[in-house]
């Protein structure tokens, strides 16, 4: 130990290196290594260069949609359409539609009827704004063999001259909204919830994109923005709702909502009015006259995954 | 003031700790440090285009991130493993190693909230998790459960690891009630953590593959086997980091010295060494006889080297009379640990581990020494109280005996065999009766409807676990080879199994019966790489820094520019007259 | 190389490391997301929610062209004509209406013109208990024999509804037998379907896979 520095402070002489010789070096080196790694980890951040749109302050701060004061909510609404109307050149009407007193929605589907011509799925996609590359659909029918509804069984990407095939049916399926859903259930954030008319809706603003409502659903109804959604410009719809079909961002959840921007005006969703062949079936249940009170009155009725306890508001049935 | 100094002191030893060590720290660190740099850059780009980067779809909606967070959530859980043997069993071996079962819980948990952030579509809105200032659904979300588990054993292990080091720092005996009650309630919060997180995947009606009350036990046997199986790898690389490489690399070490052939020991050498150690006259007769089989006596002349760093021999040393240096090589500096007097021991730490010597013992005049070779040392500590003297003085250090390596052993094994009888629980409940929710087992196993991509997967995850039980149950893997090679088996196992082998099937068919494979993109690949890294990372500098001060080497006694106490004059003094010693002690040290 | 110039080694290689790595995240080398298959947009027939065909209904509605249903331009009132039929029971039709396609009822067996035509007066439709009724009033008579079909329709349970479901807040349209089913062959038509559905991850869904024994 014949160095100088030791014989100051023998005990601690390592953990002091300016004392030392060859330290200097050491601490130089080190501090260019330190340099060099933080640059490394600022370059590392580079494409977040190309980080456009992705979210405003309002839109960060914004409040949970149930805690929006009629005022908030208004220059939510008008911040939307100013952010559509920028992006799409097109300014839309978005409104807050709210559910009507005495409404509990039901949906009925006539396997019978259903001919498999997947109108359904595109006026779907045209109503709501849905992404069209990456394809976002909510309604994906299933070609059934006749006398199983074993789904492994299922066709999802037939392709025929026409349809219907014989020897097959074919089963339309879409968010159910179910009267007791598993997603709402396992939402950590209470982005969806069920209202009131029986919709389970989506703050499109709250949502975390966490995706375990998608691995919840029993019937692989919710879908997500992997990235960016793309509309064309000329097929937007402007007739809009904020827990409806406004366009959606990145890295959120969405789903079928029942089109929530007809249905809660009073109108029929736009699956119900495009199917050619009137197999599908929507109204009020509390209404004992609407035509889905008296398929569930009178029809042979069923629901998928009965077992599973999620109480569907989505009901199949066959005639003849 | 003077304490919030103190503390600031502390903690600025501790940073620079983490920046200075030997090249091989570098190697290592840097490494890691690059391969954390391409994780985020590869985030970067995931932050930007979104989730589109990797091979995620809406029927496969999660995969390896959420995979290895059910992984790290296990190796957290199983920080407890330690934990239980020595607060509940009073496991002695273990009890300084405990905190490296914490240790590696923090690396763990801050690697599972990584995983889970990266997994996140919109990360930006964290803030909506926050309970109060955003909608928390909790109770009802088991996500919510998960978050609050997972952070609260976070901060649990954190408190318990800083009392404790902050505590050895300070060179006070850490407090029972600021410590015991949280390691308490970290043993039933380990537990928590891990079933709330299982519970994420049974709480879901929808997926028969996952919707069984077995997901959970399967998940606890295999975090108690995968977790105290890395420990065991984990600690014998601390073991060999902590014990310095010889220092005849560094060319300045002379050799040890020769003691010649002394003379055989008896009972009267005993009862000179208990003048100075009065708790060896307790000792039964029949244990001073047992532990004098193969002692010596050696008269050895002053600057001797009686034992050298990094020498691997295992005779352990008391002292009769005299006066006994020990060194330890520091970089390129020496630093003197401790001076032991008549009646002081040294080597015992080898003796009883098997780990190369950690320090180099210098004879300060002419000494008496006597010999006992390793088994003689460990009848002796059949004695109780000599076993306590002895392992309270080892306890100034770290040590990692083969014992505890054994000890943990056991645990493994056990785990593994009940993880395999689980998992034929598991099989003929998916298999036995072919039912339609069979599916996703049968694709994970055997392929369905002509997808087999996970079969070769779950194949090696099963040939792994079965080779680790049964090397573990033969007494083969007493040895640490096989040991070693039966734990990197299971822990590789128990990866796929619960990682590729339960999230991915879980999705496979998805609800609607649609039959989509999943693959990690390059991207992926590497944030998941980078994360790894980034634990592994925090866990060398949580190990770079608990270490030290665990040993005594970092503590507040050596604070620069603080009061000297009375065993740092010994030493100032001593290092002044050894430097005028030339050509003896002093030049041996260059 | 002893541990001072291995540890100098190491540093000045890390910050070569680091440094190369610094300029390989600028140049962004890697990573990029695969550009997104192009997916055409899909024809608009298939989101047009107008009935299948263009009822007689339809027409008067909508003030077409109605001169297809001037029947007595040609045909003399209260003089019926005859029907010849085929060896199967079958009705041939007369060379003047030789493009209409028969099929209505299951093996043909409602072919017969005049079951639903008034013989004495081809402009009007004749139910069994002799109401007459005009061309685009055939839903009265579809309903004299599909009772629960015309039960259903007129709950509005079978056929299509457009329109309010809500009927205070607006109307609703309940589209007539024929804009759906032709009456003389009324059977749904097949159609070409629209595309299915492009997945996002083309490489790992199967091609059409084949309905074996399951």
């Amino acid at each position: 130990m014949n160095d100088p520095a030791s014989k100051q402070n023998p005990a601690w002489a390592w953990s002091d290196p300016a004392t030392v010789p060859g330290m200097n070096r050491r601490s130089f080196l080190r501090a260019t290594v330190a340099a060099a790694s933080g640059l490394a980890a600022v370059a590392a951040l580079a494409p977040l260069r190309e980080l456009k749109n992705f979210t405003s302050v309002d839109e960060f701060l914004q409040k949970h949609y149930t805690e929006l004061t009629p005022e908030e909510m208004a220059r939510v609404l008008k911040r939307i359409e100013d952010e559509v109307e920028k992006q799409y050149g097109l300014r839309p009407h978005v409104r807050d539609y709210k559910p009507m007193n005495g409404v509990e929605f039901v949906y009925c589907l006539n396997l019978t009827r259903c001919i498999g011509c997947r109108k359904c799925v595109h006026a779907c996609v045209a109503e709501n704004n849905q992404s069209r590359s990456p394809e976002i659909q909510y309604i994906r029918v299933l070609k059934m063999p006749n006398g199983t509804f074993d789904v492994e069984k299922a066709e999802h990407n037939y392709a025929p001259e026409s349809v219907p095939e014989p020897g097959f049916y074919y089963m339309p399926v879409q968010c159910h909204q179910c009267k007791n859903p598993p997603c709402v259930k396992v939402c950590p954030v209470k982005a969806t919830w069920k209202d009131d008319d029986g919709i389970v809706v989506i703050d499109y603003n709250w949502c975390i994109g966490c995706r375990y409502c998608e691995a919840a659903c029993p019937y692989w109804a919710r879908r997500f923005n992997f990235t960016a959604p793309s509309i064309p410009k000329e097929r937007l719809n402007p007739n809009m709702s904020y827990l409806g079909n406004r366009p959606r961002q990145q890295g959120v959840m969405e789903k079928c909502h029942f089109c929530i921007q007809r249905t809660r005006a009073g109108r029929y969703p736009a699956c119900v009015e495009v199917c050619p062949a009137g197999a599908r079936k929507f109204g009020n249940i509390l209404d004992p006259d609407s035509e889905v009170s008296h398929i569930l009155k009178d029809k042979r009725v069923f629901v998928l995954k009965e077992e599973v306890g999620t109480l569907p508001r989505f009901f199949y049935y066959f005639e003849i | 003031m003077r304490v919030l100094k103190s503390n600031f002191t502390f903690l600025s030893r501790c940073v620079r700790l983490a920046f200075v060590s030997d090249w091989r720290y570098y190697l290592w660190v840097g490494a890691l440090g690059a391969v954390c740099l391409l994780g985020l850059n590869a985030y970067a780009k995931q932050f930007v285009h979104g989730l589109v980067v990797t091979g995620m779809s809406d029927q496969v909606s999660w995969g390896v991130y959420i995979a290895n967070f059910t992984f790290l959530v296990g190796v957290a859980a199983a920080a407890v493993m330690l934990v239980i043997p020595v607060y509940i069993y009073k496991n002695e071996e273990l009890e300084e190693l405990v905190i490296f079962g914490e240790l590696l819980a923090v690396a763990a948990i801050l690697m599972c909230l990584a995983f889970v952030t990266v997994d996140l579509g919109r990360p930006d809105r964290f803030w909506h998790l926050m309970p109060g200032i955003g909608k928390f659904h909790f109770p009802g979300s088991m996500l919510s459960w998960d978050v609050i588990v997972l952070n609260g054993y976070l901060l649990l292990n954190v408190y318990i690891c800083g009392y404790m080091l902050h505590s050895r720092y300070r060179g006070r005996h850490p407090s029972k009630w600021f410590y015991i009650p949280f390691v308490f309630i970290g043993i039933v919060w380990a537990v928590s953590i891990h079933t709330v997180t299982a519970f994420l995947y049974v709480g879901l009606g929808g997926r028969p593959f996952w919707n069984s009350a077995i997901v959970a036990p399967r998940f606890l046997a295999s975090a108690f086997t995968a977790g105290p199986a890395l420990i065991i790898l984990a600690l014998q690389v601390v073991r060999r980091v902590t014990s310095y490489r010889s220092p005849g690399e560094m060319g300045l070490e002379r050799t040890a010295t020769d003691l010649g052939s002394g003379r055989a020991a008896g009972l009267e050498d005993l009862d000179t060494l208990a003048v100075h150690l009065p708790a060896l006259r307790n000792v039964s007769k029949e244990i001073r006889h047992e532990c004098l089989v193969g002692a010596r006596v050696f008269e050895v002349p002053p600057g001797a080297v009686v034992t050298r760093e990094g020498d691997t021999q295992t005779n352990s040393f008391f002292i009769l009379s005299g006066r006994v240096l020990m060194r330890r090589q520091e970089g390129e500096n020496f630093r003197i640990v401790r001076i032991l007097n008549a009646g002081g021991l040294f080597g015992e730490i080898a003796a009883l581990t098997g780990a190369p010597r950690a320090a180099t013992a210098l004879t300060d005049g002419p000494v008496q020494l006597l010999r006992l070779p390793a088994e003689s040392l460990r009848r002796l500590m059949r004695d109780h109280k000599m076993h306590s003297l002895i392992k309270s003085g080892m306890a100034r250090r770290v040590v990692i005996t083969d014992r505890a390596l054994l000890t943990l052993r056991s645990i493994v094994q056990v785990s593994m065999i009940i993880n395999v009888f689980l998992l034929f629980n598991e099989l003929f409940k998916e298999f036995y009766t072919e039912s339609l929710h069979g599916a996703s087992a049968k694709y994970l196993f055997f392929g369905l409807h002509g997808y087999h991509a996970l079969n070769p997967w779950i194949w090696t995850a099963i040939t792994c676990n079965l080779t680790a039980m049964v090397l573990l149950i033969l007494p083969v893997s007493r040895s640490l080879k096989f040991l070693d090679i039966a734990c990197v088996l299971a822990v590789v196992g128990i990866w796929i199994e619960k990682g590729m082998g339960l999230v991915i099937p879980g999705f496979i068919p998805t609800p609607l019966g649609e039959m989509v494979e999943y693959t990690p993109s390059l991207n992926e690949t590497l944030i998941c790489f980078g994360i790894w890294a980034f634990g592994l990372l925090c866990y060398t500098v949580l190990l770079r820094v608990a270490v030290p001060i665990l040993q005594g080497e970092i503590s507040q006694a050596n604070e620069p520019g603080s009061g000297l106490q009375d065993s740092d004059v010994q030493l100032r003094t001593l290092v002044e007259s050894q430097s005028s010693h030339k050509g003896r002690v002093g030049s041996a040290d260059h | 190389m002893n541990a001072d110039t291995k540890t100098a080694a190491v540093l000045i290689a890390s910050a070569v490391l680091f440094l190369a790595l610094a300029a390989a995240f600028q140049r962004d080398l890697w990573g990029r997301p695969a550009a997104l298959p192009a997916i055409p947009l899909v024809d608009p027939v298939f989101t047009n929610p107008a009935p299948t065909r263009v009822s007689a209904a339809d027409l008067k509605r909508t003030g077409g062209d109605m001169t297809d249903f001037e029947c007595n331009t040609c045909h003399e009132l209260n003089k019926p004509g005859n029907l010849r039929f085929d060896d199967k029971g079958q009705v041939v039709l007369p060379k003047e209406h030789g493009e209409l396609v028969m099929h209505h009822g299951r093996n043909d067996r409602n072919n017969n013109c005049f079951n639903c035509h008034n013989p004495l007066n081809r402009e009007e439709l004749l139910t069994k208990d002799g109401h007459k009724l005009r061309i685009w009033e055939s839903t009265r008579l579809c309903a004299s024999c599909h009772g629960p079909t015309y039960r259903d329709w007129e709950l509005g349970v079978h056929g299509r509804m457009s329109g309010y479901w809500n009927r205070a807040l607006g109307p609703f349209t309940r589209v007539d037998c024929a804009s759906c089913h032709h009456p003389h062959a009324p059977i749904f038509a097949p159609r070409p379907p629209a595309p299915g559905p492009h997945p996002l991850r083309p490489a790992a869904v199967p091609p059409a896979r084949q309905h074996a024994s399951h």
